[in-house]
């Protein structure tokens, strides 16, 4: 079996476990059923934060060592950095209009850095699909990549740096302010969530190596229309 | 030739160029004040309003009108032009210093034009000294001027460049934008510039540092 079933296998069970667990959970006095969403939104916004910060470190790999396989590593990791920071986004929404009413707060430090987030690595993606020329492709998003993880510790800090409405870290250091039920239901998601990550990367990694040896394959071939030829006139027919 | 030297000269050109073709300044320049006059029309007639947000609006208008100004056609060079400065020993980390000064020099340019413009079209409350807002200016123009071309050296010679380029800077600015606008802010309520100043500096130095860095093997690419 493909190491990427086998993950893939392992984070389905992983998230039922974790799911299990946030069922489990105590309804929360202030903010009633919708506290059970963090067992969702913080494993999506910490796979997002990982996710993009690999984007890099492959991207930097390749260009010491110019290997083909990082190129895609680092391709697959901001396409599901991307999915997973709109989950994160979304599951946001949905808890900050239970919570404080609104799903959006443009005064929100975290709300607007994630989304600014999001679309810088929309760009990644965009300036891949506008590159044709695979290494010049590679190139290009590694250097991109860098500069895009500079907002990782951005957003990361920003509940820190600027205090909004978003909250500061659940879990710090100095111990953890949430409930045993919603602790353990969050970190086991978080690690079935990683599990997944690494699954989903390994795929799409795979898909894209596929993708640009087919690519590869039809420029070497000639085209169809290359083989037919136009009649050539003769004088005075 | 040294480092300095070479970026030097290619400030120098850059300059001499914008200033026999005027692009930055006769087109996008105008194209600027259009956008500031064009913002009070579609909000309803509010004075209090309008000075509230025409500090914000000076530094949107900034970071979208100064991203056309590092991305100036004259700026783009082709690659005919890149081989011969490959050929001339240039260095690509001062190619990159070189554009990127002369294009923070022209965005400081058109801050210049734009503040009185905001000041006399949105009467902010409270108009900050010269002194208090120049490092904030100097700060934002230099770090659009090195989002803005690192983001030309990636998408050069794209098709799509026109439309890509912007893409990449608009995000990228955000974390100068945000100080810059709370640094008005801070002067506004007298609280003092320096937190707001420090985290653009470190931004500044961070993409500086990556596009300097990564010059030379964006280069082999064009």
């Amino acid at each position: 079996m493909k190491p990427r079933y086998a993950l893939l296998g392992l984070a389905t069970i992983g998230m039922v476990y974790g799911f299990s667990w946030a069922s489990r959970m105590p309804g929360d006095a202030v903010q009633g059923e919708s506290a059970r969403i963090i067992s969702v939104h913080v494993p999506t916004a910490w796979l997002a934060f990982l996710a993009f910060g690999m984007t890099a470190v492959f991207g930097i790999a390749w260009l010491v060592t110019k290997r083909a396989k990082l190129d895609h590593l680092a391709a697959a990791s901001a396409e599901v950095g991307v999915l997973f920071t709109g989950l994160a986004l979304v599951t946001g929404m949905i808890w900050g209009k239970a919570t404080w009413g609104i799903a959006w707060d443009w005064g929100d430090a975290r709300l607007a850095s994630t989304a600014m987030m999001f679309f810088v690595y929309l760009g990644y993606l965009a300036l891949r699909r506008a590159t044709p020329d695979p290494v010049q492709r590679a190139r290009r998003s590694a250097v991109l990549g860098a500069v895009g993880a500079l907002q990782v510790p951005l957003v990361y800090f920003s509940v820190n740096i600027w205090r909004t409405l978003h909250q500061t870290q659940s879990v710090r250091p100095d111990g953890a302010s949430l409930p045993t039920e919603t602790l353990i239901s969050m970190l086991v998601n978080l690690a079935a969530f990683t599990v997944l990550y690494l699954g989903l990367l390994l795929w799409r990694a795979d898909q894209l190596r596929v993708e640009e040896a087919r690519l590869a394959q039809t420029h070497l071939t000639p085209n169809a229309g290359a083989a037919v030829v136009p009649p050539k006139l003769q004088p005075g027919s | 030739m040294t480092f300095r030297k070479q970026a030097m000269i290619i400030l120098r050109r850059d300059l001499r160029i914008e200033g026999r073709s005027g692009e930055a300044m006769f087109i996008t320049v105008p194209f600027g004040l259009v956008a500031l006059f064009l913002i009070p029309l579609a909000l309803p007639l509010n004075t209090e309003l309008l000075s509230t947000i025409g500090p914000g609006m000076f530094w949107v208008v900034t970071l979208l009108f100064g991203m056309f100004i590092t991305f100036r056609q004259s700026a783009a060079e082709s690659s005919a032009q890149k081989e011969q400065l490959r050929m001339l020993g240039v260095d690509p980390a001062a190619r990159f210093t070189g554009r990127a000064a002369a294009s923070a020099m022209l965005l400081l340019v058109f801050e210049l034009i734009v503040a009185p413009a905001m000041i006399v079209l949105f009467a902010p409350a409270a108009v900050p000294g010269w002194l208090a807002v120049t490092p904030l200016a100097i700060l934002a123009a230099a770090g659009l001027a090195v989002i803005g071309t690192l983001a030309a050296d990636l998408t050069a010679s794209l098709r799509t460049r026109s439309a890509l380029a912007p893409l990449l800077v608009a995000p990228l600015s955000v974390p100068l934008l945000v100080p810059a606008a709370q640094g008005l802010e801070s002067i506004r309520t007298k609280n003092g510039i320096l937190i707001p100043a420090l985290f653009m500096v470190a931004v500044v130095l961070a993409v500086a540092v990556i596009g300097v860095v990564t010059a030379q093997p964006l280069e082999e690419t064009t």
